[in-house]
């Protein structure tokens, strides 16, 4: 028999019949995600949607990875996960792009051009057509997806260990999670931002680990079934809910604590007034707590008032916890413990009784001999002290206890000290019982759920509701408190580096309360350093390895290593042939702008825009003067089109604008009405008639605007310019000089100085526009919607080649 | 019988959409692709992720495409030719169409993944913005019919129709049928450029191939809709009526879903919030200006 030739990434079952139908049809619907993207492909010449190629939003969606060129080690990681997160069968079509290191070998290869492109594809029709099913496939495995299993507390996120136990701080007992390899190589891994792939757990530790990508491994493991070992990447942990880390602390949810304000909103605790009125936050008439409310809000404890609870995060419940846990010698697990505080103890330590009991986690009044349901609320009953038995085994002298707090205990009536509810008697053989501390146990078990401190004032008084049952007040009293007063569990997601609205192989990892932005950081993960042999290199090598590590802007590149070794050597060229070069460089700005107008345009769900533009740029890219010249019409008339599109202003208007004057360069400063261009003291663009284009608001529109007048302007040089040639770096032999020129980009004013050494370059070192706006994107798109956040980062053009990580 | 005839025409419909949505999304106009692509999705893996909310995660897709055939049943295709001619056929409408949202919500809790989870809470916002912009349109156009019967409510198009007697009504149903569908400018939920595909970003193979299909099921509702409340259903338009009812009825529908397809492409997603904002402010102003316009008009001029 014939050998078939399989698919790596095949699925497992042996070809019949159906599976040949199905495995044609899959051959015909080719879907790709493309590494590093769509972007990327357009400035190399590729038209994807010409080959018949369908793109992805996400690694779920795709059946081919599609890898153009070399990859950076960050990107090739990430790679891999995104690989991982495919559903089989799954191909790797690779284009020009060496080793993929950690990825399986590529299924098809191919040139970086689209006749390659196409005939690759060709290829890996067939191959799908063959070989899309398998009899025993290996499943590939990469130390990117390797994740380890640490245990930590769930109380105190600082305590780690490599075995499972309890905490050494309060005892309990230490939960799984999973963690990469190697540390966390902070977005190394984050694969595909579309799945969420870190393991929200991770987030406990600070912001570094953002992002890692443990949950791609799953998809290693049996494949027998559709379900087999995929579970994939979802590794955002119970929807986030551990991820809630107060970045940024909110001090100012504790302010008020120790005052004793009259007034006060039933939703949001903090909010305190001397005088009646509104809350500020929700707009409820503030309402006046009893004394004895603000008394137990406010202190009483010892513990600075702790028991709104609200605003604090995890580490102040390490510090909270610890203080409780020596004050009392207590080791329940749970947050409240304030009512512990001298009450009801007297004893402690003894023996725990023999009789099981059960009770109702909502009701503690409700105490029985056997397990059922509660009479009262139809919960299931649940094992009385089981878990903290130990210390708490019998209140025996407790007669009266506060309905809200049924910790507090004590032998005489009164009000509640926490609360200052009146104390209710507790028949005497419940009292016998552990009942405060059932609550203990039954919290203990989860340990999310927050202490009593901060019910608010309106759960409490409506008739016929358990108090506190679903109060949103409890619910999210943990949580960090956002400036809009919504208290949300903060995840982290990773928005990149194949994320399909922004450029390929920027990291935007963005933490999110709701669907605001809380806190953002972005990263160039395809950014190499300048690296050098020891020798030195010659000039055209180091010219074209530059252009090789920047895809977006390779003859700026060029442009930059031509002038400063023209400078170091002292010599000049050709007025016309360096007019010529200068043509080159707007060429390049001219279809760098659109490639930005095209993929803004797909983040912004214009799809007839993004098709036009990305066109136009393919058409441009390497075209004559005489071409140029022909499809000015045509793109002048888009732009025009692209300005007076409906609903875009709004969209738009106000999004991203810097609230200071930051020394940028390139269209966002020049957005913004500073005028600085590199041009503009250029002899040659002043012969050309250049003059320098500003706008004055700052924002994605004005970008958009700015970019828009840009390219008009760019074609009106290269038409007076009338030559175009790309920049040359060769001779230069037995220079030994130091050098350095200034060009600017499409993004910008990029720096390059320069050491020749007997015609070699031993030493460089390059400033590109992007690496400052990088640093920035998170002052940008703090408090934002996740939806404007993300225009506002796209509006910057950001070049993730050309700022080292 | 008219079950299997309304399931064949609503899968004829589906078909329609995929390639047209191939030729707006893609500009490839294939009659073949769709069926290739529908074939291609139980041969690759459905994905399980590992932290799902496995009820949630199954029954979002199925839950989707029930609330759509339920709201499929009181759509006439043609006297008689309706799964069940509910009295209260347009609130029957409004009763299924509300599962939208929650298997929507299902849909994006259930994987766990933040896209989906994201784009899940955004349909919650969309909701609120479109749901007022449904019912108020079709009081107005129920209070014409002085019925809820689909079927009576075409009827009483028979001298004019609704989209010329009440055309407000008409643009702000339209719109918000594009919101309840997710459509582009509205497709919040599951933006490709936003959210990685949000709510379907975590779904493969045949799971995802019931959350497309239970989609377009939705978006033939809301045209079959839009056509029944405003276009008079199966009428013929005047001129040509040699053609059978449920022809009319078949064509108004696939030109309304072609509109619907292709009005968005043209305009950039709209920021949530401002969506909101305009469906209250604007929008339910104007749908009581409508249904009290309405009223004076039914009692003045009787047509």
């Amino acid at each position: 028999m014939m050998k078939v030739a399989v698919m790596q990434g095949a699925r497992t079952g042996a070809m019949n019949g159906l599976r040949r139908l199905v495995a044609a049809a899959m051959a015909q619907d080719l879907t790709a995600l493309v590494v590093p993207g769509p972007d990327v492909a357009r400035a190399s010449g590729l038209d994807l949607a010409g080959a018949g190629l369908r793109l992805a939003a996400t690694p779920r969606h795709a059946s081919v990875l599609l890898i153009l060129g070399p990859l950076p080690k960050g990107l090739r990681d990430a790679a891999t996960v995104a690989y991982a997160q495919m559903p089989r069968p799954r191909a790797i079509l690779a284009l020009d792009a060496g080793d993929l290191a950690s990825l399986p070998v590529a299924d098809v290869t191919g040139d970086l051009s689209q006749a390659g492109l196409i005939r690759a594809l060709t290829q890996l029709r067939e191959l799908v057509k063959a070989g899309a099913f398998g009899a025993d496939i290996v499943d590939f495995d990469a130390p990117a997806l390797q994740v380890r299993i640490e245990f930590t507390c769930p109380m105190h996120p600082e305590v780690i260990r490599d075995e499972p136990g309890a905490c050494p701080k309060c005892g309990m007992t230490l939960v799984p999670r999973e963690t990469a390899v190697g540390g966390h190589d902070g977005h190394a891994s984050a694969g595909h931002g579309a799945t969420a792939s870190h393991g929200s757990e991770d987030a406990a530790e600070g912001q570094s680990s953002l992002g890692h990508g443990i949950s791609a491994q799953n998809n290693r493991g049996n494949h027998a079934d559709d379900h087999g070992g995929h579970g994939g990447h979802g590794g955002h942990g119970d929807q986030g809910r551990h991820a809630a880390l107060p970045l940024a602390s909110h001090s100012d949810a504790h302010k008020h604590r120790t005052a004793k304000p009259p007034y006060s909103c039933p939703m949001h605790p903090e909010v305190v007034s001397d005088t009646p009125g509104n809350c500020p936050k929700c707009g409820m008439t503030l309402v006046k707590p009893g004394a004895d409310a603000a008394e137990h809000r406010h202190g009483g404890h010892g513990h600075g008032g702790h028991s709104p609870h609200d605003g604090h995060g995890k580490a102040d419940h390490a510090e909270h916890d610890a203080h409780k846990h020596e004050a009392h010698k207590h080791e329940a697990p749970s947050h409240d413990g304030h009512g512990h505080s001298g009450h009801g103890h007297s004893s402690h330590g003894q023996d725990d009784k023999a009789v099981v009991q059960y009770t109702c986690p909502m009701h503690p009044e409700v105490v029985s001999d056997t397990p059922g349901n509660c009479p009262k609320c139809g919960m299931t009953l649940v094992e009385a002290g089981s878990s903290s038995g130990d210390d708490h085994g019998a209140h025996a002298a407790a007669t009266y206890t506060c309905p809200m707090h049924p910790e507090v205990v004590s032998d005489a009536p009164g009000s509640c000290p926490k609360c200052g509810m009146f104390l209710v008697e507790v028949e005497p053989a419940a009292a016998d019982d552990p009942g405060g501390h059932d609550e203990h146990s039954a919290h203990g078990a989860h340990s999310e759920h927050g202490g009593h401190g901060g019910h608010g004032t309106a759960a409490e008084q409506i008739d016929g509701i358990e108090p506190g049952f679903m109060s949103m007040v409890d619910l999210t009293k943990d949580m960090p408190v956002s400036p809009d007063g919504l208290k949300m569990e903060w995840i982290d997601v990773p928005f990149g580096p194949f994320f399909p609205g922004l450029p390929g192989g920027l990291g935007l990892s963005l933490t999110l309360d709701g669907d605001t932005v809380a806190a953002a950081q972005a990263q160039g993960l395809a950014g190499t350093a300048l690296e050098l042999p020891e020798h030195g290199m010659a000039p055209a090598e180091f010219s074209d390895s530059l252009a090789a590590q920047t895809p977006l802007s390779p003859v700026a590149m060029g442009q930059l290593v031509s002038l400063a070794l023209q400078n170091a050597a002292g010599v000049g060229i050709a007025d016309d042939l360096a007019t010529a070069h200068v043509a080159a460089v707007e060429r390049e700005r001219i279809c760098s702008h659109l490639g930005w107008i095209a993929t803004f345009a797909g983040q912004s769900g214009l799809i007839a825009l993004e098709r036009r533009a990305g066109k136009l740029q393919l058409a441009l890219r390497k075209a004559s003067t005489n071409e140029i010249a022909r499809q000015s019409g045509a793109v002048t008339k888009l732009l025009r089109k692209v300005q007076r599109t409906p609903m875009l202003r709004s969209k738009l208007v106000s999004i991203g604008r810097f609230d200071d004057a930051s020394p940028f360069s390139g269209p966002v400063a020049r957005a913004a009405g500073i005028a600085t261009d590199a041009r503009q003291d250029d002899p040659l663009y002043q012969r050309l008639g250049f003059s320098l284009i500003s706008g004055s608001e700052g924002d994605a529109m004005a970008r958009l605007t700015l970019r828009c007048d840009e390219i008009i302007q760019s074609f009106g040089l290269i038409a007076r310019a009338g030559t175009l040639s790309l920049p040359q770096s060769s001779g230069f032999d037995a220079v030994s000089a130091h050098g350095s020129a200034v060009v600017e980009t499409p993004r910008g004013a990029a720096t390059l100085s320069l050491r020749l050494d007997g015609g070699k370059i031993t030493e460089a070192s390059l400033v590109t526009p992007s690496a400052a706006l990088l640093a920035r994107v998170g002052d940008l798109t703090h408090q934002m919607e996740l939806a404007d956040a993300l225009v506002a980062v796209a509006s910057l053009d950001l070049d993730p080649w050309g700022a080292p990580a | 019988m008219n079950i299997f005839l309304i399931l064949m025409a609503l899968s004829a419909g589906a078909y329609f959409i995929a390639v047209l949505e191939g030729w707006t999304v893609h500009r490839r106009f294939s009659l073949s692709r769709p069926l290739y692509s529908a074939l291609a999705f139980f041969g690759r893996e459905s994905v399980l992720t590992r932290k799902n909310d496995l009820v949630f995660f199954e029954a979002g897709p199925v839950l989707l495409l029930v609330a759509g055939v339920l709201a499929a049943a009181v759509i006439p295709l043609a006297p008689g030719l309706i799964i069940t001619d509910l009295a209260t056929g347009a609130l029957f409408l409004n009763a299924a169409l509300a599962y939208v949202l929650v298997a929507l919500i299902m849909a994006g809790w259930g994987p766990d993944g933040a896209y989906a989870m994201i784009g899940g809470w955004r349909f919650l916002g969309q909701f609120i913005a479109y749901a007022m912009l449904i019912v108020m349109p079709i009081t107005a156009v129920a209070m014409r019919a002085e019925s809820l019967s689909t079927t009576v409510i075409v009827e009483s198009q028979e001298q004019l129709w609704n989209v010329f007697y009440q055309p407000i009504g008409f643009v702000l149903f339209f719109v918000a049928a594009l919101g309840l569908a997710w459509l582009p400018p509205l497709d919040l939920p599951t933006a490709a450029g936003d959210l990685a595909g949000g709510v379907e970003a975590e779904y493969t193979g045949a799971r995802l191939a019931v959350l497309r299909l239970a989609r377009m099921v939705i978006i033939l509702v809301m045209a079959g809709a839009t056509v029944t409340f405003y276009f008079g259903g199966w009428l013929s338009p005047g001129f040509a009526a040699s053609l059978p009812d449920w022809a009319w009825s078949g064509i108004k529908i696939l030109i309304v879903t072609a509109v619907m397809l292709t009005a968005g492409r043209h305009v950039p997603r709209v920021r949530e919030a401002r969506y909101l904002a305009v469906s209250w402010k604007l929008g339910i102003s104007l749908a009581l200006s409508n249904i009290f316009l309405v009223g004076v008009i039914a009692l003045v001029v009787p047509i």
